[in-house]
């Protein structure tokens, strides 16, 4: 293997450097920045926890961001894969047109959040103006706008991951389980659901991660309106950054709880599912 | 009794795939209304009075520049693509087969950066990208290549790892060096991930808004881009145009995703189950 | 698999070629780059760029930051290496976030063409950026359905006559029978929608707000935009005026007010232009609006401009509001070369037959130049209107002094604190603490 590692450059340089420019370097530029106030980077000055003690002190918009994205996180999480699961279960019965109803399904999902969010924006405004409202008359009615649009882009793409799932779940055992006399539903907690636990993580991990980091659906159905009450935390620190000058510090010190959030969220939740697939 | 139940159950998925098309079909049809009457009456059909043919997407083609739109996000997309299947893949065989402190160190680091959103990088990547000079439509591609490294190096390595050693030691026998060796031995093996990773990529960037908007919105726009400035970019918001606009941005995803649907789908599964 | 590769490889060349031969250097090495704030110039900028190269062999690279994007586009871009040359803040304190970047114009032709000298944002001695239009706002209305109102038998007003409204409570007896009589009038409400979706609310949170705030500082002893200026916090003594006209607007309107939040200025200048609405709040910027709309039914000389009347005393005077918020600065740190060619840029715009016929008849701007002649002005109806106010004697135009408010950021704020009353989220006092508190805290 001599040989190989003497072609080093050609095979690792080029994804090295791309990863040092586009993420090591910003990466540590941004945790050391966020402890600085700056305008354009060259000019940062040492300010040691202000910025993060800010956060929490006078500006209000982080915590209420944070508190709508955990709420809209569990609603679409629940939702989206229970959902996904139920239309899976009957998409892995051999109806008479499953393919094309996979097909149908999982369309959302290749259109872009800045498109779905205007697709949604005209739905949800037209079924509102009967009614005489509008989507920024609440910020309910924006949270559900959110939620919905969610569950119809994410339902088909969690759909084909648990198909998968379910269709590797061994014919034997479901066998064994009929001729044992257990009912539909005892088979399907007992027998079928343990055995579709690698799906169930990763979809979960999907799903909350995407809740967590979702910018592009929320900044074109809503863009936080009525007053900010709408917004999620990676449009509220977007907001801290480019929205107002002289807020950039406190902004890359909301990046980085965010970041730290994302990462706890997903890591403990990746390490009590795989428990449980350990498990069974 | 059982033929029955399916029967019910094929009318209920009939009238659920109704529902998920049905969003996609009324952007259609307004885009055919006059623009004033299509915020407050979506799910009207246009009748005489605001039927107004394809003027919406000649005003929206003349607002947006959407042709250019759509070449800049399809040769982003492809090149980057490229660039992150090809490169990564030899970086995640060089990582396999070579067993350092460093290539280890590398592959903790790339699977690390999966879990980072990217408002952590925002601002100092686009800063970056900008001082370095690769805030144009070439530079990008290399800032997608480090962006998407993580998951395509991590899909990667996990698939080389079951590629068996004794072919490639039989070529480097043969006299193949280890360029040789990789590309006519190695990647022609890789080709499911391959697939995978070029597709999870391709749905990635050819919708991705934020990151090309900081690293190069003003000079080019990408669909995304074009779609975002319309609210606004021109004064304010011309809804007809709007409508327009998400017609053709739809239009040819869903065209590629019928023709190549077989491998998108399994591409988007095995993705999930090795990631 | 391999078919399908194929064909998208190959129609990427195609379109790389297309993108790269046609407008992939457009960008690069153009000596001018002009971040524009109109919107809905964004195109004529455009074609004057084209203009511009063809006649003087210059290129020009036009910005335009989307509605209310102007601060942050602004400030993205001229943190680059390739920053705008020409850019625009929207007064004093514009300047004040931007004056590390603005150059001394004090020599340049482009200032010396300025008629008002005063006019000009200066800083010690040096002058730092000029005005190149001249705005006024007020409320527009529609002449053919105020006669067909004043024509009406059962009409409850004693009043007969536009000419006649020379307060609000003439305003607000006029509007609210027209109200009731709004089916005969053939119209769908008074007023055109109150826009307050997002980047749509400017006309509120800025142009109308500036009237109470002007009262309010009118009579200190300096100039009621440098008092505003330093003013660390507000009174907001006319409150109750803000909020008289305003409730006229959302209780007179074609829209229903929950409905608010959605409606965006071209929605409400559609109203205007299809006869739903006899009037509507904006500025003279807004001609194009107006008659670029499909299905037309205001004829250009029926189209007027009234002072925006609250309630204060000695409003009788009172024209509309007159000023600038559009001033051009010059990018210091670009280097020698291309602040020349952008100072000729603007040399040409404004003085060459060329340059002045794009400004006054496709970008219909009233210019303060010398170097416009009588009869060199738009001739849209709202321009004419805005002669009309200003050559009157009897009446004094109001300041625009909303260019001394603290930050956008205010602005914001204040627009969603008046979309929260109007949905009823909250109620007058609350949005008049909003604006009290936030004036106090973004200043300080």
């Amino acid at each position: 293997m001599k040989a190989v590692k003497r072609y080093f450059p050609i095979f690792v340089m080029p994804t090295l450097i791309a990863f040092l420019i586009a993420f090591a370097v910003p990466f540590c530029l941004g945790l050391f920045l966020s402890f600085t106030e700056f305008r354009t980077v060259t000019d940062a000055r040492f300010v040691g926890l202000e910025n993060y003690i800010k956060i929490f002190t006078s500006d209000e918009t982080f915590l209420n961001s944070l508190w709508f994205t955990v709420k809209f996180a569990v609603t679409t999480v629940v939702t989206i894969n229970l959902f996904a699961f139920l239309l899976a279960l009957l998409l892995t019965r051999n109806i008479f047109g499953t393919r094309l109803f996979r097909t149908v399904f999982f369309m959302p999902n290749l259109i872009g959040g800045i498109v779905l969010g205007y697709i949604w924006q005209l739905i949800i405004n037209g079924v509102l103006f009967r009614f005489n409202y509008s989507i920024t008359s609440d910020a309910q009615f924006g949270f559900w706008g959110l939620v919905i649009l969610m569950n119809w882009q994410m339902i088909g793409y969690m759909m084909i991951i648990y198909i998968a799932g379910l269709s590797n779940v061994s014919t034997d055992v479901l066998e064994a389980a009929k001729v044992d006399g257990a009912g539909a539903l005892t088979t399907l907690f007992k027998v079928t659901i343990p055995s579709v636990m690698p799906s169930i993580t990763i979809c979960l991990f999907l799903t909350i991660t995407n809740a967590f980091k979702l910018f592009d659906q929320n900044l074109a159905l809503t863009a936080g309106a009525p007053g900010g009450r709408t917004r999620m935390m990676a449009l509220d620190i977007y907001e801290t950054f480019y929205g107002s000058t002289g807020a950039e510090g406190i902004g890359q010190a909301k990046s980085v709880i965010f970041f730290l959030l994302v990462a706890a969220v997903s890591l403990t939740q990746l390490m009590l599912t795989r428990r449980k697939e350990v498990e069974s | 009794m059982a033929r029955l139940r399916d029967t019910a159950f094929f009318i209920l998925l009939l009238l659920l795939s109704l529902i998920f098309i049905a969003p996609i079909l009324i952007v259609i049809i307004n885009s055919f209304k006059l623009k004033f009457s299509i915020a407050t009456e979506p799910f009207i059909l246009p009748t005489a009075q605001t039927f107004t043919g394809v003027s919406n997407y000649i005003e929206g083609l003349n607002k947006t520049s959407f042709l250019s739109a759509f070449g800049w996000s399809l040769f982003i997309t492809v090149f980057s693509v490229l660039a992150i299947v090809v490169f990564t893949s030899m970086t995640a065989w060089y990582i396999v087969r070579v067993k350092t402190v460093f290539t280890s160190i590398l592959y903790y680091a790339l699977v690390f950066s999966m879990i980072v959103p990217f408002q952590m990088v925002m601002f100092t990547m686009s800063k970056t990208a900008n001082v370095l000079g690769l805030d144009n439509p070439f530079g990008i591609i290399l800032i997608y290549l480090g962006f998407g490294a993580g998951l395509a190096t991590f899909m990667f390595t996990g698939f080389v790892k079951s590629v068996p050693l004794g072919i490639e030691e039989a070529a480097t026998i043969d006299g193949c060096n280890p360029l040789q060796t990789y590309f006519k031995i190695v990647f022609p093996i890789l080709k499911p991930t391959t697939i995978t990773v070029a597709i999870l990529n391709a749905m990635w960037i050819w919708n991705d808004y934020l990151l090309p908007y900081l690293v190069i919105g003003n000079d080019y726009k990408t669909i995304p881009i074009a779609i975002q400035y319309l609210k606004g970019g021109y004064g304010s918001v011309d809804m007809g145009a709007m409508m327009a606009m998400l017609v053709l941005s739809i239009i040819p995803v869903v065209v590629f995703y019928l023709f190549c649907q077989k491998y998108i789908i399994k591409g988007v599964a095995a993705g999930a189950v090795k990631g | 698999m391999k078919r399908i590769i194929s064909v998208i490889l190959s129609a990427v060349c195609v379109f790389s070629c297309f993108l790269l031969s046609g407008c992939g250097e457009k960008n690069n090495n153009a000596l001018v780059y002009y971040l524009n704030f109109k919107p809905e110039s964004a195109a004529v900028y455009e074609e004057l760029a084209k203009k511009y190269e063809q006649e003087k062999g210059v290129k020009v690279k036009v910005v335009t930051a989307a509605a209310n994007t102007y601060e942050q586009t602004l400030k993205s871009e001229i943190a680059k290496t390739d920053a705008p040359t020409i850019f625009q803040v929207n007064g004093p304190i514009g300047y004040e976030a931007w004056k590390d970047y603005c150059l001394d114009i004090k020599d340049s032709k482009f200032y010396s063409y300025l008629s008002d000298k005063s006019l000009a944002i200066k800083d010690d001695n040096g002058v730092y950026a000029v005005p190149y239009v001249v705005e006024g706002y007020g409320i527009i209305y529609n002449n053919a359905i105020m006669d067909k109102y004043f024509a009406l038998k059962n009409r409850q007003s004693k009043i007969n006559s536009m000419g006649e409204i020379k307060s609000f409570e003439a305003l607000k007896t006029v509007v609210e029978d027209m109200t009731k009589h709004k089916k005969e009038l053939g119209i769908d409400g008074v007023f055109a929608s109150t826009s307050l979706s997002s980047g749509e609310d400017w006309r509120w949170q800025t142009h109308l707000l500036n009237i109470p705030l002007y009262y309010e500082y009118k009579k200190s002893e300096q100039d009621p935009t440098l008092s505003l200026l330093d003013a660390k916090e507000i009174a907001f003594k006319y409150e109750k005026n803000f909020k008289n006209i305003f409730d006229l607007y959302i209780e007179n309107s074609v829209t229903s007010k929950t409905l608010l939040g959605s409606k965006s200025v071209a929605d409400s200048m559609a109203e205007f232009a299809l006869g739903k609405a006899a009037m509507v709040q904006n500025g003279n910027w807004a001609w194009s609006q107006i008659s670029g709309v499909e299905g037309n039914t205001v004829k250009a000389e029926n189209i007027k401009m009234l002072p925006i009347f609250t309630g204060i005393d000695g409003e009788e005077k009172q024209g509309i509001c007159i000023g600038t918020e559009n001033y051009l600065a010059i990018n210091k740190n670009a280097s020698e070369e291309k602040r020349k060619a952008s100072l000729e840029f603007l040399d040409w715009l404004f003085s060459s037959e060329t340059g002045k016929k794009y400004v006054t008849e496709k970008l219909g701007f009233i210019s303060p130049f010398n170097t416009f002649k009588v009869g060199e002005r738009p001739n849209d109806p709202l321009a004419s209107e805005i002669d009309r106010y200003l050559k009157d004697d009897a009446t004094e135009t109001v300041p625009w002094i909303f260019t001394a408010f603290p930050s956008e950021n205010f602005k914001k704020e204040v627009g969603s604190g008046l979309l929260d009353y109007v949905q009823g989220q909250a109620d007058w006092d609350a949005l008049k603490k909003t604006i009290i508190d936030k004036w106090k805290s973004e200043r300080g």
